[in-house]
């Protein structure tokens, strides 16, 4: 035993080697150390890390997006002019899953040089549970596809909205309620649904020839009811299978005169309330490049006997096609679009066909070119064939 | 008098009524993580069938994850989406918009062992249909056919799968191809065998 430890005892020499190896690795270990982060350096990163991340993760989101436009159009009977410079800038402030503020405002140059400045909706969603969503405020009409799903300028394959799709035609454009929209699945179909209650129209009457008529519709989101009638309505949406998706919509209630077109609105007085009744059918098809898309609508407008306007009842109706097809590996897409509107007055009336080619830089900034020939009472401006050019920008 | 005081109070008394009973339908407490996971598998496939209905789709790459969070409840109420479509539309877009990144440089090929091990078809579908479609022929408007004897499948495989892996977008096209298809789990194996897959299926 005495013996083994006596041969395992180092040396002197061996013992001074060691300790100059132990003095080299703690200088190293020491180097190490100093290039290394301590607790509170770790400590401290955490902290700014979750700084970070309450930008990221916030229960409160701010968003911008929206849109912009500027044009040029050269009509057969006028001169060529820059138009429609137009700024639609969309807020949205959202809280967790519960609830989300939208609202849209319009910003575009008048023909006198002035800006106007429109509220396009404003509405608060209250996410009430997985298949419903309650809005409430003014909102995009849900009748058909065109207003609600395709009227942006980055959206809308055409620098124009079909005949009769646009304000004051036959189709409604916004209105201000309660909507109540979602989907469902059902028996595995996707289905969405919007069914609505709002304040409705106006209409707008015209003195000729010694008498009232109807001239028109105002079915913009009025802000208070003057009738004191409600409008009701929806749209229910069926997708068979991904790809297609065929809409039916429909509205009633009244609607009362307000408006004389170039007259004086003081002359009016006990109006009666008329029918107002919107059907409308589209559908939308996706098949690999092609994109086929179409829409119907019709607006009926009863007869009144009281009021200064008494006057017969009025159909307005519309319909378009519109066929895309984007080249396959390059940006440019082709499009064609046909459409029939019939209204009650022969001057409004117009059959068009407008054929476009664009020029998507991105899917949301899009150079639109497109010639429409243009069929109505002639004389008129809906005879007028027209070269459109857009650019359009979502954001 | 009496008729508009009846009137007000079934006007009140329904709205009343009608809010009661979608709040008894709703979720009252809030969820602890919101935004809620979705499924990324199954949110790839309701993007594709559902965010070209109205406008070309937008890249995953075009947003931010805050962004999308909005942009995507927007959508939600627009398009009449269920809630759990949008959790997994979303859950999909912000492990999508990762940017394209080359600085890892060139990949270290895979063994042909290891690629019959795995079974691409199976992780192309999860992961790959959504964008390039069961036909490899491509689900968005203007996308490259991968069947196309002139297209993308004559570069070579080292080629291919670098930008598989990396992300990739050429001149010509709207949308880049997500690192690693939008999925961080895929480990370079996998994204091999599926490239082999896509050879074998498409490039008949
Ligand atoms: C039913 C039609 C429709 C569908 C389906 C749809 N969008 Fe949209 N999207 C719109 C419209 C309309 C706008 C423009 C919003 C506006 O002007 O109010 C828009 C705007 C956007 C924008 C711009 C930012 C914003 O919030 O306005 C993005 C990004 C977008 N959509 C992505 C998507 C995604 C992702 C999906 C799939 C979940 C989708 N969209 C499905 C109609 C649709
Ligand atoms: C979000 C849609 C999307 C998903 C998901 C997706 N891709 Fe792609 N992929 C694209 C697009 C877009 C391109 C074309 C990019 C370009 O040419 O600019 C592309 C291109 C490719 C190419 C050709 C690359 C080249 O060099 O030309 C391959 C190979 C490919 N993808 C494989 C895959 C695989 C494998 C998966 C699944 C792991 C996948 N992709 C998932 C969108 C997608």
């Amino acid at each position: 035993m005495l013996n083994n430890i006596a041969i395992a005892a180092p040396s002197v020499e061996e013992l001074a080697q060691r300790l100059e190896k132990m003095q080299i690795d703690m200088d190293n270990l020491k180097k190490q150390l100093a290039n290394r982060a301590t607790k509170q350096d770790i400590q401290l990163v955490e902290k700014k890390v979750q700084k970070a991340n309450e930008w990221r993760d916030s229960d409160t989101l701010v968003h911008m997006a929206g849109y912009a436009d500027v044009g040029y159009t050269d009509a057969q009977s006028e001169d060529g002019s820059f138009n429609s410079a137009n700024f639609s800038p969309i807020f949205h402030f959202q809280y967790r899953d519960l609830v989300m503020l939208e609202a849209e405002l319009e910003f575009s140059t008048a023909d006198s040089g002035e800006t106007n400045v429109d509220l396009e909706y404003l509405t608060i969603d209250w996410f009430v549970n997985d298949y419903m969503t309650l809005v409430g405020g003014k909102f995009l009409s849900p009748v058909g596809q065109f207003r609600q799903n395709l009227h942006p300028s980055w959206i809308n394959k055409l620098p124009s909205a079909p005949p009769g799709f646009g304000h004051d035609g036959a189709a409604p454009v916004s209105e201000t309620g309660l909507q109540l929209r979602g989907g469902f699945p059902f028996a595995g179909i996707r289905t969405n649904y919007a069914v609505y209650v709002g304040n409705g129209p106006e209409l707008v009457a015209e003195f000729e020839d010694g008498e009232y008529e109807l001239e028109g519709i105002e079915a913009e989101g009025f802000g208070s009811d003057r009738d004191g009638e409600k409008v009701y309505g929806g749209r229910f949406g069926i997708l068979p299978f991904a790809g297609l998706e065929v809409g039916f919509s429909a509205s009633t209630g009244k609607a009362t005169v307000t408006s004389v077109e170039d007259g004086d609105d003081g002359l009016l007085s006990n109006e009666g309330a008329r029918d107002y009744d919107v059907k409308g059918a589209d559908f939308n098809w996706l098949l690999g490049s092609f994109n086929l898309r179409g829409e119907y609508v019709e607006t009926k407008v009863g007869s009144s006997n009281a009021g200064t306007a008494a006057s017969p009842g009025a159909v307005w109706e519309t319909w378009y096609t519109q066929g895309s097809y984007r080249f396959v590996g390059s940006k440019w897409e082709a499009v064609a679009r046909y459409t029939d509107f019939d209204s009650p007055h022969l001057s409004q009336d117009q059959t068009q066909w407008a054929l476009g080619t664009n020029y998507l830089f991105t899917n949301n900034f899009i150079g639109k070119f497109s010639y429409e020939f243009n069929d109505g009472l002639s004389g008129n401006a809906s005879d007028d064939d027209r070269f459109l050019f857009q650019m359009a920008y979502g954001f | 008098m009496k008729i508009l005081n009846r009137k007000y109070l079934l006007t009140v008394g329904l709205l009343g009524f009608s809010i009661m009973v979608l709040g008894l339908g709703s979720s009252v407490s809030l969820a602890s993580d919101f935004p809620e996971a979705g499924d990324f598998v199954r949110g790839s496939k309701a993007w594709s069938e559902n965010c070209m209905r109205c406008h070309s789709m937008r890249s995953p790459s075009d947003l931010r994850d805050d962004q999308w969070v909005t942009t995507v409840f927007h959508m939600r109420v627009r398009a009449g989406l269920t809630g759990q479509e949008t959790r997994d539309i979303l859950t999909f877009l912000q492990a999508s918009n990762a940017p394209i990144d080359n600085s890892a440089g060139d990949v270290e090929p895979v063994s042909k062992e290891k690629i019959a091990q795995l079974s691409g078809g199976k992780i192309y579908q999860r992961n790959c249909m959504a964008c390039h479609g069961a036909n490899g022929k491509g689900v968005l408007p203007g996308m490259r056919d991968f069947t196309d004897k002139t297209g993308r499948l004559t570069k070579t495989d080292a080629q291919l799968l670098n930008n598989i892996i990396n992300g990739f977008q050429s001149p010509g096209s709207s949308m880049p191809m997500p690192p690693r298809g939008g999925n961080a789990q895929l480990s370079n194996d996998e994204l091999a065998a599926i490239l082999s897959y896509i050879r074998q299926e498409f490039s008949k």
